[in-house]
């Protein structure tokens, strides 16, 4: 056997042992280098062919391609088997973190009470939170000194007072409703979302500031059963679609009439409400087992409303609705106390991502 | 409101039952809020509106359900005698405004004792405290009919009755043993030496009705509703006699309570009639006619009704109705009803009898002269963009401490005159202090990594009076938070908004650690930075808090339509430049130098690389920059690049601070 022989088989051998211990990328880089690179014993070999006779170069070229062929195949086989080794993880384990931003609830409820009211063909106007006394209690029918004012409680503020009183935080959307009255001419469709202020204590179900919408429409022909229709299709698109409206007598100083807006109770009542649990005998928590809600208050807007405005009240009519936004989001989620709105836990305001 | 049902029952048979009867008066605009058994009882919780005085009386209620039930009231009046006047004392109105009409009554020789079980029950019932049998028997009679009336021990009044203006400095003390000043804005019950009781609101204990009491002055009086609301307001207390004068009592069954609470303390409390004295006149006006129109009853309720229909049921609510024509009614409202003066009250009578939801539900075409306001259309828009940035929108108070707020912003703040608590006084001046609390909020509950915003009004004093101006305001903390992400929030936010040509300016900020300046032009549109230290503890903040505040106002005039500009087809070429910048040069003007340099041919800048390690030289930070050129309308050589970056290269060498390595 020529040395040429000897050389082959030891490198043969000592590459197909070595082979087997490879595991790593980086050992088989290793490995290349050492079996294929410009230093290698098969690069030796390779080396040694010009010494030969012409028939042994021959041959001896064939079989060192051959070789170094296969060892690139196998090296190759290789390396796919590593890689794959390699690539294979705990995909169990957590991803790097979503990063999610979200709406308040109070804004996506309102916002979305607004989509359905603008589809109808409804505006929205907001207006400003500092108002006076003039737009947020004479002009809406409300008299300076009386019961009917005890409700609307106000913050007065220390703003020295132009003509139209004294200024304060609003104490519902309506004076908004008014300057977009007194400003435009009808026919109108008009809704106002937006923060209002009470000195009410803080407790689970009060808070000093809320969120209020409030809607009118005025034109000629504008009466009482389209308030109705209104209603209707706003407290079943936003609910549910078997929801049932209650209207009852009430009285606000600005419509005449007046009613208090119930829903039928949406956790008892209403059999396609997702809300909807199954009743185990014990009392509603919602509704207390009346079976109804209480959700807005609404009317035909008072003539004296119009006059003040501006508007011929013998030539126009309108209707006009308020609700509060928590109240509304309250019953939809079932939150049970509203300072969670304006605490911001961020346990509470992922919930509603 | 409290009524019970036997009492009722003094007026009407009623033979549904209570929970029948509960959401009849419901229905009907009485809202009963509760009811409940007591004894052989019910008691009903209900809500009276503002408008109703006519409902805060046990008739008032019975002939409300009289109406529903179809029913006739049995009504027994009291005998009055009016014939037998009282020489002994007379009665002094000073203002027929602030008390039209005042009876007083004497009756001797009374037994001042616990109520009979019937009496106390009756009150009781009714929510009244029992006290004893003639002050049980004055609310007895204010809750039959309507009218208050206050019982003096008549042997304490010395000489005649006033019934004046308090004066200046005057005090008084009730039966509730709290003294009061008093001011002329009062109206009282005095005699000739002092104040007896604060009209309509409470007596004095000067002249209390006792177990000594014999002899007893009965007061039953129509007080203007004005000057009651005052005198319990400024009183500080709420009555029964106040909530009903507050309200406008009618003249119309006074003699009745009194003849009623007459005869009653005869028979009870064992005394002797002796004779009447009044002051001013019983002013019974009848309501005005009001002129209907069916085909516009029809047409505000949305509704064809019937001629007869409309007749009968306002004349089964004792309404005076007669027919003008086949369209037109006139009627004319009893004259306990002072609700009804206009068209629209007698639709709104009509419909809430007939039933709101009989009426059927229709959509109007609705027709608009105006359009959607466009800043809540922006602020919606802003809503929807920082989510998709990782923010949180959250909702704060506006109102909050002028001392907290000084603290925190310049602006003069508006501070509000009655406060809740006196730490929550005024209105806020900047949405800081909102952010400050959320964030500790969730701090202190273990909850790290918060990342939020919110949209709302700050409010300040300015030479105008006041201004209110709509804020957004970002506010991140937690371990993955810094100043620049914060500032990637708002290059991403102005990038949604396809706003350019802002600038960034490091300025310091007030309460700031390393704030920079957001600015558009000259105008100042906002600022970021990290909040200073002494903040942070002043606040118990445990955390790092980086806080940004921007005008809506302004984000909004920027804010532009997006158009489309063409992207070159040729290729980019990229070069890369290794800095050493000293401390006192800013990459800002590094950009500045690239800028004038590569000029047209600079397609971006970015920092591909930052060294951090030993060889670092002090006060410099080391990166690697990697320019990008591209040409719009050709395939740039890199012959052309590298004419352009030499030229780079040799400016930035050349200035101080700048290494090139």
């Amino acid at each position: 056997m020529s040395e040429m022989d000897k050389e082959y088989k030891i490198l043969e051998e000592n590459f197909d042992k070595e082979c087997q211990v490879v595991f790593s990328s980086r050992q088989l880089e290793d490995l290349r280098v050492k079996y294929l690179g410009r230093k290698s014993a098969l690069a030796q070999l390779f080396s040694k062919i010009p010494e030969l006779t012409l028939q042994e170069k021959g041959v001896w070229g064939r079989q060192l391609n051959i070789l170094k062929q296969k060892i690139t195949t196998v090296l190759e086989e290789k390396s796919r088997a590593v890689k794959d080794e390699e690539e294979t993880m705990d995909l169990t384990f957590p991803s790097y973190g979503k990063e999610m931003g979200s709406t308040h609830v109070l804004s996506a409820v309102s916002e979305s009470i607004c989509s359905i009211l603008q589809r109808l063909g409804f505006v929205v106007v907001e207006g400003g939170e500092i108002e006076d006394e003039w737009h947020n209690f004479a002009a809406l029918n409300i008299p300076l000194e009386h019961p009917s004012r005890d409700v609307f409680d106000t913050f007065y503020l220390n703003v020295k007072e132009k003509n139209r009183g004294k200024y304060l935080l609003r104490s519902h959307t309506s004076p908004s409703q008014i300057r977009v009255m007194r400003e435009s001419k009808p026919p109108m469709a008009v809704i106002s979302p937006g923060r209002v202020y009470r000195p009410d204590e803080v407790d689970a179900t009060h808070s000093f500031m809320f969120h209020q919408i409030e809607g009118f429409a005025i034109d000629k022909d504008i009466n009482f059963s389209h308030l109705k229709g209104v209603l209707l299709h706003l407290v079943q698109e936003f609910f549910s679609s078997d929801v049932k409206l209650r209207l009852r007598p009430h009285f606000f100083p600005f419509t005449e009439p007046s009613a208090e807006v119930d829903i039928s109770c949406i956790i008892c009542q209403t059999p396609n409400s997702e809300l909807r649990t199954k009743n185990s005998g014990s009392k509603c928590s919602v509704c207390k087992d009346k079976g109804w809600l209480e959700i807005l208050g609404c009317g035909m807007i008072h003539p004296n409303v119009l006059e003040a405005c501006e508007i011929d009240s013998k030539q126009y009519k309108g209707f006009a609705f308020g609700m509060g936004v928590e109240r509304i989001a309250m019953l939809k989620y079932g939150i049970n106390d509203i300072r969670l709105f304006y605490e911001n836990d961020v346990r509470f305001l992922d919930q509603f991502t | 409101m409290r009524f019970s049902l036997n009492f009722v029952k003094e007026f009407l048979e009623v033979d549904v039952l209570a929970k029948e009867l509960a959401s009849l008066l419901t229905m009907s605009g009485i809202e009963v809020e509760h009811f409940q058994a007591e004894g052989n009882d019910w008691v009903f919780d209900i809500e009276v509106t503002t408008n109703r005085y006519d409902w805060l009386s046990i008739i008032g209620i019975s002939r409300e359900i009289a109406s529903c039930l179809h029913q006739k009231l049995k009504i027994k009046y009291p005998k009055i005698k009016r014939t037998r006047l009282l020489k002994e004392k007379k009665i002094i109105i000073e203002d027929r405004n602030d008390c039209s009409f005042y009876v007083g009554s004497m009756i001797k020789g009374v037994t001042v004792n616990s109520s009979p079980s019937w009496l106390s029950q009756r009150v009781q019932h009714c929510s009244v405290n029992s006290i004893n049998n003639i002050v049980d028997i004055t609310n007895y009679c204010m809750l039959k009919w309507g009218n208050p009336l206050h019982a003096f021990d008549a042997d304490k009044i010395e000489g005649d009755i006033y019934i004046r203006r308090a004066k200046t400095d005057e005090s008084f003390v009730g039966i509730d043993d709290k003294e009061r000043k008093l001011n002329k804005d009062n109206l009282v019950i005095a005699d000739n030496r002092k104040v007896i009781a604060l009209a309509g609101v409470i007596g004095a204990k000067n002249t209390e009705v006792d177990e000594r009491t014999k002899n007893i002055f009965l007061e039953a009086a129509v007080f203007s509703p004005l000057t009651v609301r005052r005198s319990r307001r400024a009183a500080g207390i709420d009555t029964d006699s106040s909530y009903r004068f507050e309200r406008r009592v009618s003249a119309d069954y006074l003699e009745y309570a009194v003849g009623c609470a007459v005869q009653l303390i005869e028979k009870v409390g064992s005394g002797q009639f002796m004779g009447i004295c009044a002051g001013g006149s019983k002013s019974s006006l009848k309501n005005k006619k009001i002129t209907i129109s069916l085909s516009k009853l029809n047409d505000y309720l949305g509704e064809i009704f019937s001629n007869s229909r409309v007749k009968s049921i306002l004349s089964n609510l004792d309404f005076d109705v007669k027919e003008i024509s086949r369209d037109k009614l006139t009627v004319r409202a009893p004259s306990f009803r002072f609700d009804v003066n206009r068209e629209v009250d007698v639709y709104e009578e009509f419909s809430r009898v007939y039933g709101y939801n009989n009426i059927t539900p229709s959509i109007p075409f609705l027709r608009n002269q105006i359009q959607d306001d466009q800043m809540y259309k922006f602020k919606n828009h802003l809503r929807r963009i920082l989510p998709l940035l990782g923010l949180r929108e959250i909702v704060t108070v506006g109102i909050d401490g002028e001392q907290n707020l000084t603290k925190l912003e310049q602006k003069k703040c508006i501070t509000i005159v009655n406060p809740l608590k006196q730490q929550d006084n005024a209105l806020r001046t900047t949405l800081l202090s909102g952010m400050i609390k959320s964030i500790k909020h969730n701090l202190n509950r273990d909850q790290h990594n918060v990342k939020f915003f919110e949209i709302a009004n700050i409010y300040f004093k300015d030479k105008n009076g006041y201004c209110e101006e709509p804020v957004l305001s970002m506010g991140t903390s937690g371990f993955r938070e810094d100043f620049f992400r914060l500032k990637g929030v708002i290059e991403g936010l102005l990038k949604y908004l396809n706003i350019e040509d802002i600038n960034f300016i490091d300025k310091g900020k007030p309460n700031f650690t390393n704030a920079l300046r957001v600015v558009s032009g000259q105008k100042e549109i906002g600022f970021l930075g990290k909040l200073d230290k002494k903040i942070g503890e002043a606040f118990d903040l445990k955390e790092e808090v980086y806080f940004s505040s921007l005008d809506i106002n302004f984000l909004k005039k920027l804010h532009k339509q997006k158009k489309y500009k063409s992207v070159s087809a040729y290729p980019i070429i990229s070069r890369d430049i290794s800095i050493a910048l000293a401390k006192t040069v800013k990459f800002e003007d590094v950009q500045q130098i690239i800028k004038e340099k590569a000029a047209q041919l600079l397609s971006g800048v970015s920092v591909v690389d930052v060294y951090e390690g030993a060889d670092v030289p002090k006060n410099c930070s080391v990166f690697t920059l990697r320019i990008f050129y591209q040409a719009q309308d050709r395939t740039l050589l890199s012959s052309d690049a590298a004419v352009l970056h030499d030229s780079v290269r040799e400016a930035l060498a050349g200035k101080d601070g700048i290494d090139l390595r």
